[in-house]
């Protein structure tokens, strides 16, 4: 017993020791939390926390594989000074308990410089506090809430829009452009769909819309036709839907047998891609979806053929959010390019600077724009529409769509 | 202690009167809510309650069937097999990979060189997959009860209920890790596309009858009456009740309990199966996680018809499928406090049914 | 084993077993992550995934070749046995090696169907080179190392001077345990003192030194801790069988966030009056809840309580609700401790906090289990009738522990959700539940260290896992089937029940099945 304690206090002696006893680079110490330090044959890592197990694992799976092709790319291109970067990406279900346990583990690694996620709205939040006190900057490509950026968090930024910008843009466009007077919704009781379907209602309502059906659904079960058919029942010209793929798909696919035909199915960011059409066939034609993504470029084509041949599925058919992720790890790389400097052997980047630095991002990806605001939203383009229509094969097809 | 002892009634009997009060207030929020949105409000149309009550069938069915499976393994070892719904998951999976090998091989017909087997033998290729369906998940009933449940056989009750538990963990996640975590979607033959159905003129509107409903309500019927018959007629069926009854006993009689402990998970693999292929073919969606609330869902069917009872379970399934879909309705709540409603109505139940809606035949003792 | 098979009939079982799972981890390329992990390195080579077969092949005739189930352990019989082992399964590995090896060499993507085969990992398989000779050379490295493997059991393992050794340094340890010097510091009149003053001394100092993440992570052992000592007194004690645990730990975690948070409702208690209100608003739920059905038995309270469990939790996260629980958003900015205005909350801070609640619940717990009350608790798990004949009332007890266990609940949500300052819908879910019933019972029924160990098996071993990354819970989903047919009775059971059942066994041997089947009801 006695042993233990005292090896206990000579292994905190010594680290203490340790730590006065190196040489630390002049612009680390006047940083005020530290410098991130890469030895020679180590990697810059970038961590990823969300749901890569259970029944969201898709969304875990596909964001982080949106940002190794970037990693990959940049790395193929030289790296930083040499040095490679690297992805960490760890479990949490998407809970926050987990989102917070995977950030404590996080900030103990002296090579992780910047987080690309958390994945979902509450593991995010969970984790910010932790983040803030190590000064490990994050940029969510797919947290939505909006009270996330309303907090005064100098680290948490994020590149998905807030349900109140979508939202807005959404009901102007159900108003003006598609002259919708009687408008349904739905959620998938998630903080995600609940937030936009409020925001929707909150907007269609001041502009002079009625509102005349509110419903959620539970994710995972596999028949809404009940619920439709309620919805049915009041009379709705369109039924705006907030929540992901899945349950876009069912309820497309359920629309008939509810008494919805000749009803708009009026998704948002989450149901759209190419899982939504592949699933629903003709079912789907006529809806219409919001997207970050804006319509073909060659760099989109070019990401889209890197992701097919490295993870051998099209990109966008696990979520819609792959592109949003290959922009999120291309602004914290070039963030970190920003910031670093090689000191002998070792890669340093000073913390503070490096937060500063993803703030003040300015970068055209993928997704357009991203550039920062004062409270860490990045999306600095708005939404673009999609609609579904028949491909001539018996399925369906998304395009840009027009007036 | 001594306050506490005040405050509760001292006797069993005596909780009584928490029960009746209990009953007499919920049965007057029901008849008040349902002579409101019926009578007052008129929220829905009879158009709207068909397509209700259409929707709770084909649902029920499927979870009867899976409930089955449940009822089955409870009857005889007394556990609750909370790997069931992997089992359904399995038997899905397999389904979806039969189609999708039929659509893959190539049928030139005489008339149309670029049909796919799939839809030039559409009936057979249903069958193939459910045959396919019903025999994985067998085979990984009877692998789960040889591997997880047997060695525990002589264990306190509540081990099995853990080692189902990390048995239900692991195949959860051994799909994942085979098939991926994204969703697939079942490919039927044309025969039964979803979308398509019956169209049934109700007051003005037509509702539609989707065939797979249709299909799936019929067939579920079919293999209900199949495991009845088994269950009453053959020999089988009677060394199964047997052993139900008392193992020891069964087993002085000549009957072989380990053989009839794993021809029930055999049965109840098949059934299994049966559901997952159609859940598919009815529902499209397939994941790693497909079997999980369905799985919980028939648990609570197969509780509320009274566990251990075949048609008890089939009884709780259609019951819980109708209260889901037209309880909300007919109280005139958000469709989001469906589960409440089926839970709520569950309790009760026990409440005033302890062992379930037909659950008489197992003995307090043995619970 | 009861029947007498020959050695080859048991070297081809061991070889079909052992030839599916292989098939199966190289389907989800578990092997090649072996290799990597083997090799340290990214990529596996030809050398190194060879080694993860013939090291399977080496486990397969270490069991094919053990003593079990053999005839005799002569050399023919060992190697007859694990030649076929080695055989059988190399074939059976084969087999999907052959079919999946022409379809990549067709130029398809296998990773339609599965995911994990990759294109890399198929060359992997192929060891680089063509079809047939890479099945040839998987066979031939796979029955090798099985004949290996069973050499070295015949040759190595069971050999005299190994048996020798081991008795030897047992021998060895055993007699310095004994000796005067050992046993008089261990009986000593302040050496026991000593050892807790140590312990808790140390236990004081841990969270400075291991970090903020080990203290996340044995943060969460300690409330689940505190939630498997409620839980073991309605399940181990007093033998009610409850699934819908989370429910108070939700009302726990609700209470302290309601009460304390600015937002929806605006109360902002501090923290140490939130705590109390929060047990006793579990406490009082589990009450009310018990007061109706508490007549019911065994799986029927499960489903009841499940029930409740999922009633409360799609409630909170209800659109009707929202105004009053925040909804699927949840609570932010919940209260965090202070004592005489000096704010705690660093992890450091929090970890303390919950060592103290551990300390104080296992005290508690302890002197239930051994007072009146536990006695009593104990019979009315036996057998009601009996224990409502000798005077017990069965239903005021089960009551009350059902209230205690929802305090312990409360306790625990309250700590957890002022702990993370945030907690929603998604906290609460009925894995909580399960894990608790798990911990329990993994760590053996009724028994106050068997859930301190359980605690740790049950969220300590998901996070220590987490360098096999995907594989992370499939390999936990092994581990607790494993657990439980080891050792049914948990990882550290009670003596009392052991006790009983040798005493009545005494008087009547068909007792046995009959007990186990009443204590779990």
């Amino acid at each position: 017993m006695k042993k233990l304690s005292v090896l206990l206090v000579i292994v905190m002696l010594a680290t203490a020791l340790a730590a006065c006893g190196s040489k630390v680079p002049e612009a680390c110490e006047s940083d005020p939390l530290g410098c991130a330090v890469i030895e020679k044959g180590e990697t810059v890592k970038i961590g990823m926390a969300g749901p890569m197990l259970g029944d969201y694992a898709m969304f875990g799976k596909d964001i982080s594989q949106g940002a190794m092709v970037a990693i990959d790319e940049v790395n193929a291109a030289g790296g930083l000074e040499g040095f490679n970067f690297e992805l960490i990406a760890e479990d949490t279900g998407g809970s926050p308990e987990q989102g917070a346990a995977v950030a404590s583990k996080f900030v103990t690694d002296e090579t992780m410089v910047a987080i690309a996620g958390h994945i979902f709205s509450g593991e995010s939040e969970a984790a910010m506090p932790i983040y803030e006190d190590a000064g490990f900057p994050m940029m969510s490509p797919s947290a939505t809430n909006p009270p996330l950026t309303q907090m005064g968090s100098t680290v948490f930024n994020r590149l998905a829009f807030t349900d109140a910008v979508q939202a807005k843009f959404a009901a102007e466009m159900l108003k003006n452009d598609l002259g919708v007077s009687k408008l349904a919704l739905v959620h998938d009781g998630s903080a995600y769909g609940q937030g936009l379907a409020d925001e929707v209602q909150a907007n269609f309502e001041s502009m002079g819309g009625e509102v005349v059906a509110y419903e959620a659904v539970t994710p995972g079960e596999a028949d809404y036709s009940a619920t439709l058919a309620a919805i049915a029942a009041a009379g709705p010209e369109a039924v705006y839907y907030g929540g992901y793929a899945a349950e876009a798909i069912v309820m497309a696919n359920q629309w008939a047998q509810a008494g919805l035909t000749g009803v708009t199915l009026f998704g948002c960011d989450g149901t759209f891609g190419v899982e939504f059409t592949q699933k629903t066939g003709a079912n789907g034609i006529g809806s219409i979806a919001a997207s970050l993504v804006p319509p073909d470029s060659d760099e989109k084509t070019a990401f889209d053929t890197a992701y097919q041949t490295k993870f051998g599925l099209a990109a966008g058919e696990l979520s819609a959010f792959t592109w949003s992720a290959y922009d999120t790890a291309y602004t914290l790389m070039n963030a970190a390019m920003s910031v670093a400097f090689v000191d002998g052997d070792t890669l340093y980047i000073p913390r503070s600077a490096m937060v500063a630095a993803v703030r003040g991002t300015n970068y055209n990806g993928l997704t357009g724009a991203v550039v920062c605001d004062a409270t860490g939203e990045c999306n600095a383009s708005g939404p673009s529409f999609y609609e579904v229509v028949s491909d001539g094969a018996g399925g369906s097809t998304w395009i840009p769509f027009t007036k | 202690m001594e306050t506490l002892k005040k405050l509760v009634p001292s006797d069993l009997n005596a909780s009584k009167w928490v029960r009746m009060i209990l009953g007499i207030l919920v049965l007057a929020l029901l008849v008040w809510r349902l002579v409101d949105v019926i009578l007052i409000q008129r929220l829905y149309g009879p158009d709207t309650w068909a397509r209700f009550a259409i929707t709770g069938l084909i649902i029920g069915g499927m979870y009867a069937l899976i409930a089955i499976g449940y009822t089955l393994v409870y009857g005889i070892l007394l556990m609750i097999n909370f790997a069931h719904g992997e089992v359904m998951m399995l038997g899905s999976f397999a389904g979806y990979f039969v189609f999708e090998l039929l659509a893959f091989i190539p049928s030139p017909g005489p008339e149309n060189p670029e049909q796919v087997l799939l839809n030039a033998f559409p009936v057979l290729s249903i069958l193939v997959a459910f045959l396919v369906g019903m025999l994985v998940s067998a085979l990984a009933g009877y692998f789960l009860e040889k591997i997880a449940y047997r060695p525990l056989r002589k264990a306190p009750r509540l081990v099995p209920l853990i080692s189902a538990i990390g048995a239900s963990i692991f195949l959860q996640n051994a799909a994942m890790l085979l098939f991926g975590p994204q969703r697939r979607t079942y490919l039927n033959p044309t025969l039964l596309d979803r979308g398509l159905g019956l169209e049934i003129p109700i007051a003005g509107n037509n509702v539609l009858v989707p065939y797979t409903g249709i299909f799936s309500f019929v067939l579920s019927i079919l293999l209900m009456l199949g495991l009845y018959l088994l269950v009453q007629k053959t020999k089988l069926g009677r060394s199964m009740r047997a052993v139900a009854e008392d193992k020891g006993a069964a087993a002085l009689m000549g009957i072989n309990v380990d053989a009839v402990i794993s021809r029930t998970f055999i049965i109840s693999g098949i059934l299994a199966g049966a559901a997952g292929v159609m859940w598919g073919v009815h529902n499209g969606l397939l994941n790693h996680y497909v079997g999980y609330i369905p799985g919980m869902k028939a648990f609570t069917a197969a509780v509320m018809g009274g566990i251990g009872n075949i048609p008890g379970a089939m009884l709780g399934g259609m019951t819980l499928g109708i209260l889901e879909s037209l309880g909300p309705a007919m109280l005139g709540i958000d469709f989001q406090l469906k589960d409440v409603i089926a839970f709520t109505i569950l309790i009760l139940v026990l409440i005033f049914r302890p062992s379930g809606l037909l659950g008489e035949r197992l003995s307090e003792e043995k619970v | 084993m009861k029947k007498n098979v020959t050695a080859l009939q048991k070297g081809l079982n061991t070889g079909i077993t052992l030839g599916v799972v292989m098939v199966f981890l190289s389907l989800t390329a578990f092997t090649v992550v072996l290799a990597n992990i083997i090799g340290d390195s990214y990529r596996p080579t030809p050398v190194t995934y060879g080694f993860v077969i013939a090291l399977f092949g080496f486990f397969g005739g270490l069991m094919a070749s053990s003593k079990r189930g053999l005839p005799n352990d002569d050399w023919k019989n060992v190697l007859t046995s694990s030649a076929a082992a080695g055989l059988i399964g190399g074939v059976i590995l084969a087999v999907p090696l052959a079919v999946l090896g022409s379809i990549h060499l067709n130029g398809t993507d296998l990773r339609n169907y599965l995911v994990m085969v990759s294109p890399d990992v198929m060359e992997t398989y192929l060891f680089g080179i063509g079809l047939l000779p890479a099945i040839l050379i998987t066979v031939i490295i796979f029955a090798a190392g099985a004949i290996l493997g069973g050499a070295f059991n015949k040759g190595a393992a069971r050999a005299e001077w190994r048996a020798r050794w081991m008795a030897n340094s047992q021998e060895k340890i055993r007699s310095a345990w004994q000796a005067p010097r050992v046993q008089q510091v261990v009986a000593g009149r302040y050496s026991k003192l000593f050892f807790m003053v140590g312990a808790l001394l140390l236990l004081f100092l841990m969270p400075f030194v291991w970090g903020s993440y080990w203290n996340y992570v044995m943060g969460t052992v300690g409330l689940y801790i505190l939630l498997g000592l409620g839980m073991n007194i309605i399940v181990g004690l007093s033998g009610q069988l409850v699934l819908g645990y989370v429910a108070f730990f939700a009302i726990g975690a609700y209470a302290m966030g309601l009460l304390s948070s600015p937002e929806p409702l605006g109360i902002q208690l501090g923290f140490w009056p939130a705590l109390l209100a929060s047990i006793l608003v579990a406490a009082l739920t589990g009450i009310l809840l018990g007061l109706p059905i508490l007549n019911l038995r065994g799986d029927y309270l499960a489903i009841v309580t499940l029930g409740f469990g999922e009633i409360i939790r799609i409630l909170i996260k209800s659109d009707s609700l929202t105004w009053f629980t925040g909804g699927p958003k949840g609570l932010r900015a919940i209260a965090q401790p202070a004592i005489f205005g000096l704010k705690f909350n660093s992890d450091v801070n929090f970890m303390h906090l919950i060592l103290v609640g551990v300390l104080v619940g296992v005290f508690i717990a302890y002197r239930l289990q051994y007072s009146r009350t536990g006695r009593a608790w104990l019979s009315v798990q036996g057998d009601q009738t009996v224990s409502r004949a000798t005077g017990v009332n069965t239903y005021q007890y089960k009551i009350l522990a059902l209230a205690l266990g929802a305090a312990f609940a409360g306790i625990g949500g309250a700590i957890f959700a002022s702990r993370n300052q945030f907690t929603g819908p998604e906290d609460h879910v009925l894995m909580v539940s399960i894990n608790v019933l798990c911990l329990v019972i993994v760590g053996g029924m009724g028994s106050l260290p068997g859930v301190i160990l359980g605690s740790f098996v049950l969220k300590g071993i998901p996070e220590l896992l987490r360098d096999l990354t995907d594989y992370r819970l499939l390999v936990f989903g092994v581990l607790l089937v494993v657990m439980m047919i080891v050792r049914p009775e948990g990882l550290w059971p009670t003596r009392r029940p052991k006790l009983e059942k040798q005493h009545l066994s005494k008087y009547d041997p068909d007792n046995d099945e009959a007990s186990s089947e009443e204590v779990s009801a």
